[in-house]
Order: structure tokens, then sequence, then C-alpha cells
């Protein structure tokens, strides 16, 4: 799995990788869509992410992409198909 | 603004592309070294669609011409933001990203696809890739379609690199995947 942009969250976001890949492929694709068995992990994973985002500016550039773009594409893709 | 398009098919099934797809940039792709980072910033299940709503943080390391680094602003590092949407239902992948960094002079805006394929839907996936480049930078002409040239080279020589190192992510898949699977009948 790739690494995290800030080496010391390395170690939980690849618990939270291996997780989430074994939910998609056992779980998620086999129709078991409302179970979340990676949310503790994904707390601690974003908890360490988002004090480095925010140390070096990255926090403020997403937000400005969030506000520019993603609700035009949430209408289009979170439909139901 | 150029558009840069591309497509592909895939000798996969749309579950192991788009399985496959969460580890393309992992050290199986040694064609993506550009990527050196991929965080994943929020996930959520749609409780009414199942649909997988999925924001990234990819962060490349890639050499910029040096005219470019003397226009942009200098720095090799850049981020770009992903919003991706799963529907398990219609066998479909979306992504949508856009260029964080240089945002002020350059937008981005790449559409990727993965969708089952309606000819060979149970071991055959289509892939299509659109990106449309703008130069925002005020001024001359020539200057912006210089820009929005380059950025449309790039993109061509990348999105070639990221096929051939998406095939070797599927095949490696597919065997790690297997050898899975034997272990655990074996164990059975």
């Amino acid at each position: 799995m790739a690494a995290s942009i800030a080496p010391e969250c390395n170690d939980i976001k690849e618990k939270y990788d291996t997780c989430f890949l074994k939910w998609y492929s056992e779980k998620y694709l086999r129709g078991n869509t409302s179970s979340n068995d990676c949310e503790e992990l994904f707390k601690k994973y974003k908890g360490c992410l988002n004090k480095v985002l925010k140390e070096r500016g990255i926090d403020v550039m997403v937000e400005d992409a969030r506000k520019s773009g993603s609700s035009e594409t949430d209408a289009e893709f979170l439909k139901k198909s | 603004m150029k558009v840069f398009s591309s497509g592909c098919t895939f000798n996969y099934s749309w579950d192991e592309v788009s399985t496959a797809n969460w580890r393309k940039y992992c050290p199986w792709n040694d064609k993506s070294t550009h990527v050196v980072g991929v965080d994943t910033l929020s996930r959520t299940v749609d409780p009414s669609t199942g649909i997988l709503r999925t924001e990234r943080l990819i962060t490349c390391n890639q050499s910029v011409p040096q005219w470019v680094l003397s226009l942009l602003g200098g720095t090799n590092t850049s981020h770009v933001y992903e919003v991706s949407y799963v529907d398990p239902v219609a066998k479909k992948v979306t992504m949508c990203s856009t260029n964080l960094t240089w945002s002020n002079v350059l937008s981005v805006r790449e559409t990727v696809v993965y969708r089952q394929s309606p000819i060979d839907p149970a071991t055959t996936t289509e892939f299509t890739q659109e990106a449309k480049i703008t130069a925002l930078c005020g001024g001359w002409q020539k200057i912006k379609n210089k820009v929005e040239e380059a950025s449309v080279d790039r993109f061509r020589e990348n999105a070639k690199i990221g096929r051939e190192g998406f095939e070797t992510v599927l095949e490696m898949s597919r065997r790690v995947f297997g050898e899975q699977r034997e272990l655990e009948k074996q164990r059975l």
C-alpha cells in the first residue's frame, strides 16, 4: 500500500488500509455495504493525519477544493443508477 | 482549455479492477514512483444507494520543466484532491480529481471511470479517462497555450505509464488473492 504524506502516520495507515481492503473485497462487494469494520482504525489514522495537514496548510487547500467542486460531482454520482 | 482523453479495456473482472484500484500506487507498481503519498481524508457509504464515497489526498513528487517552475513558483511536490464514487449495483467506479497545487494558475480536472464492460461483463472492465486542463494566469494567450500544451503532454505520458503500472498491480493482486484462496481451502 502507498505511504502516508506523514511518516509518523504510516503504521496506523497501513493497519487501516489493510482493514479497508479486506472489508471492501469480502463484505462491501458482496452486498454487505452497511458494516463498518474499520471505523476505529480510521478515527486513529485521521487524528494523526489531520494534525500534519494543518501544520502544512494542506487542510485549507482541501477545504477550498471541496467548496469549488465536490457538491457538483456528489449531485451527479451519488444518485441511484 | 485543452482536453485529454483516453480509454482501454482490462482483461479482469470489475470486482478485481475496483479492488486493485485501491492499491494502484503501491510498491507493486514500479511505474508510479512519482506518487509519494496517498491519504484517505474521508469515507462514507450512502445508506440508500450503497454508494461508497471516498476523499483522498494524493501527493506527487515529479520533475517539472524548469520554465514551468520559474513561471508557477518553485516546488516539485504537488497535491491532488480526489473524490471517488463506487456504485456496487451498477458496477462502476468514478474518480474525480483536481489539482491543489498551482490551482491559481492552472486547473486540471480529471474524471476516470472503471465500469463493467457491456460486451463481456464477467471478465473485462472498461476504463475511460478525461482531463480538462485550463491555464488561468492572466495575460498572454501564447503563454497560456504553452502551459496547457505542456500539461497535456505530461498527462499523455503519465496515462501510458499509469496503465502499464496498473496492469502489474492487477496481475499481482490476482496471484496473491489466488494464493490466499488456496491457503484457505487447505485450512478447511
